[in-house]
């Protein structure tokens, strides 16, 4: 069974394109953001069912991964 | 007039009298509110030289035409002043309850004037307007003061309370309100407490003239709806600002032990999720706001209630000092909070003094017998104690690094880690180019409010030196502070990405002025220029100089973490200037053009 990533809006301001992917399991958000050509570091927080991941944060099969970037700042 | 209290307050303290002012059409027109107002008459009426702590400095307390409005963040105020920190313009904002009150009072401004011969707090439910004896608050803590004021008049009473900072005057005192808001930066504190105004108390009950009701309903259920279907809001709302900590220490923005390096080998102690889990027990908002991003937490450890840590806290009272421990983080936050001194600045004269003891620059002779190694955590808390009653080596830390370090010399300038006198807020900026020029250009000093680009720095390279990267900072100097100008809080479009354009016709309706964002922006670059002109007018010599940032990121690379072996050679440090003022219309020492000054209408502003 696929995960599905989805980002933020704040994370489409900086990197455009579609809102959401769907993902094979298995590998860390971290390896699999590389896999889809965007840069880990623009990433500010990973959640899963409402609780914040690292990006090493292995990918489950079924998976809702939620990705936010921070544009403004404090 | 509509979106408009109609009313600057003035209060003289020497004579002990008040009055009010019809709010100037020209002004609201041209300056909107806010920060817009207090420079205008941070201009105007304090004179040239003006001792900052004396009776000609003024401080400017004003709303905007969002303040207490049913708008998302709707909650903030500015409080201008000269700064004693820096000797230049202050503009602190502050969240919470009180400049809705304000608002229903009747006020777009409150004017603090002159020198009171006795300790008073200003007194203000809605026409009734005192200043009445403040002699037994006097040395009391901020907590307690507002806990007395809220059991003697009601709730709905909003106060703003200087510590014993303010009392003493300490260059970073800052301004409490709310049990955990603050108008922190620049000593705007230390103003209020040179003063001898203790505390302002008010309450409000008149409306606010709308200019079109059901467009201004239309216009703030669409900006809350926003709100509430934005992607992150959950989250935001979760762990609010301490969001960011883990984030800084993956890409070497997180201050650590002095700004020495951008990751700390024991972050993750300081987490959000960590936080969260272990001292965190509810959320908590400003007026209006439909993701309260602050947090307030239960301290089992030192048993006690603090609101916080916010991030920059555990940037500076943590990683800065090499304290790895959330609970002692939001102790020293705490600490700070009673006292009244603002945790960004002092977090850094702790950790300059902790380099220095590290250095051999200090021993326990200059330390009062402090063992003044990153990590302490006990010595920090002493230390927060000594620097706001300016106690024995307190003392010298409560001047500021700047002035501190040009005092013990030895070196220590190189790493007292400041522009223009303010010590920096919590990013590490060793290689990151755009984050690096806003410190440099920023307004008030070292600080990050005003153009925020660590991220445009990773987007598009983080050691570029390219004009598009200077273009990005200065529209962001001049679009994210025009919140501070409406009364508003800019963490709904930083923090949940919401549209921009959802405001106007918000302010639209309120005020009954069109104005679009690039009319805004305008009225932004307006008053970034006036605040450059105030900086050259109050300092003989200013320009580029005191553009530098501290040699901290141009000269040594951290040895470990994120950014390892990366730093910003001097060159581009003059580059970024050299572009910056081109783009800007100023002169190459960094001095706003008679035609800049010409064509955004400012002649007769400062003639």
């Amino acid at each position: 069974m696929p995960a599905t990533l989805r980002l933020g809006a704040s994370l489409r301001i900086l990197i455009g394109g579609q809102d959401e992917f769907t993902v094979e399991p298995g590998r860390s958000v971290r390896d699999t953001l590389v896999s889809l050509g965007i840069k880990p570091e623009l990433v500010a927080m990973v959640s899963v069912k409402d609780e914040m991941q690292t990006k090493d944060y292995v990918i489950q099969e079924g998976d809702t991964v939620r990705l936010l970037a921070v544009v403004g700042g404090g | 007039m509509n979106g408009y209290g109609g009313k600057i307050l003035r209060v003289n303290l020497t004579d002990g009298t008040v009055s009010k002012d019809p709010t100037p059409a020209d002004v609201a027109r041209d300056f909107i509110g806010g920060r817009g107002f207090g420079i205008y008459f941070l201009l105007k009426e304090v004179p040239k030289g003006a001792d900052p702590l004396g009776p000609e400095n003024k401080l400017i307390i004003s709303s905007g035409p969002i303040s207490g409005m049913l708008i998302p963040g709707g909650g903030k105020c500015d409080w201008t002043t000269k700064a004693p920190l820096t000797g230049g313009y202050a503009s602190a904002s502050m969240g919470g309850h009180f400049t809705a009150e304000m608002r229903y009072a009747g006020l777009d401004s409150i004017i603090l004037e002159g020198i009171s011969p006795k300790p008073v707090y200003l007194f203000i439910d809605d026409d009734k307007i005192e200043l009445r004896d403040a002699s037994d608050l006097w040395g009391k803590s901020t907590f307690a003061v507002e806990k007395q004021f809220k059991e003697k008049l009601g709730e709905e009473f909003q106060v703003a309370v200087i510590g014993v900072g303010g009392e003493n005057m300490v260059p970073y005192a800052c301004i409490n309100h709310d049990y955990g808001r603050q108008a922190g930066r620049g000593g705007v504190g230390a103003v209020m407490g040179s003063k001898k105004v203790k505390a302002i108390v008010l309450h409000g009950t008149k409306s606010i003239p709308v200019a079109d009701k059901d467009a201004y309903r239309k216009a703030g259920m669409a900006l809350y709806k926003a709100c509430k279907d934005a992607e992150g809001l959950k989250e935001w709302t979760r762990y609010g600002t301490t969001i960011v900590v883990s984030w800084c220490d993956e890409v070497g923005a997180l201050p650590t032990r002095n700004f020495s390096a951008g990751s700390f080998e024991n972050g993750k102690n300081l987490y959000g999720p960590v936080m969260r889990e272990k001292i965190v027990i509810t959320d908590k908002g400003c007026f209006g706001c439909p993701c309260p991003c602050g947090k307030y937490s239960r301290n089992k450890k030192y048993d006690n209630y603090v609101e916080g840590p916010e991030y920059e806290t555990i940037g500076l009272m943590g990683s800065n000092l090499g304290i790895d421990d959330i609970e002692a983080v939001a102790h020293a936050n705490l600490l700070c909070d009673e006292l009244g001194i603002d945790t960004i600045s002092a977090g850094n004269a702790i950790g300059w003094a902790m380099e220095c003891y590290e250095k051999g620059i200090f021993t326990k002779k200059d330390t009062d017998g402090l063992d003044l190694k990153f990590g302490n955590i006990e010595a920090t808390f002493t230390l927060i104690e000594k620097i706001a009653r300016r106690e024995g080596f307190g003392a010298l830390l409560a001047e500021g690094v700047k002035r501190a370090s040009k005092k013990v010399g030895k070196g220590s300038e190189k790493f007292a880690i400041q522009v223009k006198g303010m010590e920096q807020s919590g990013y590490a900026t060793h290689n990151a180019t755009a984050m690096l020029l806003a410190y440099m250009t920023c307004d008030v000093g070292a600080h990050h409010n005003r153009s925020w680009a660590i991220t445009y720095d990773l987007q598009v390279g983080r050691e570029k030196v390219v004009p598009e990267k200077v273009a990005r900072v200065i529209w962001l100097q001049n679009f994210r502070p025009m919140f501070d100008v409406l009364g508003g809080c800019r963490l709904q479009w930083v923090e949940l990405g919401i549209d921009r354009d959802l405001y106007v016709p918000a302010l639209e309706a309120i005020t009954g002025v069109h104005r679009s964002w690039e009319d805004l922006d305008k009225v932004g670059e307006r008053i970034w220029n006036l605040t450059r002109l105030y900086w050259a007018r109050e300092n003989e010599g200013f320009g580029r100089a005191w553009d530098m940032p501290s040699p901290r990121f141009y000269e040594e690379a951290p040895t470990s973490g994120a950014t390892k072996g990366q730093i910003t050679k001097f060159e581009d440090v003059n580059r970024l200037l050299d572009m910056y003022y081109e783009q800007r219309g100023w002169t190459s020492d960094g001095l706003p053009k008679p035609e800049t000054i010409a064509s955004l209408g400012l002649s007769a502003v400062v003639a």
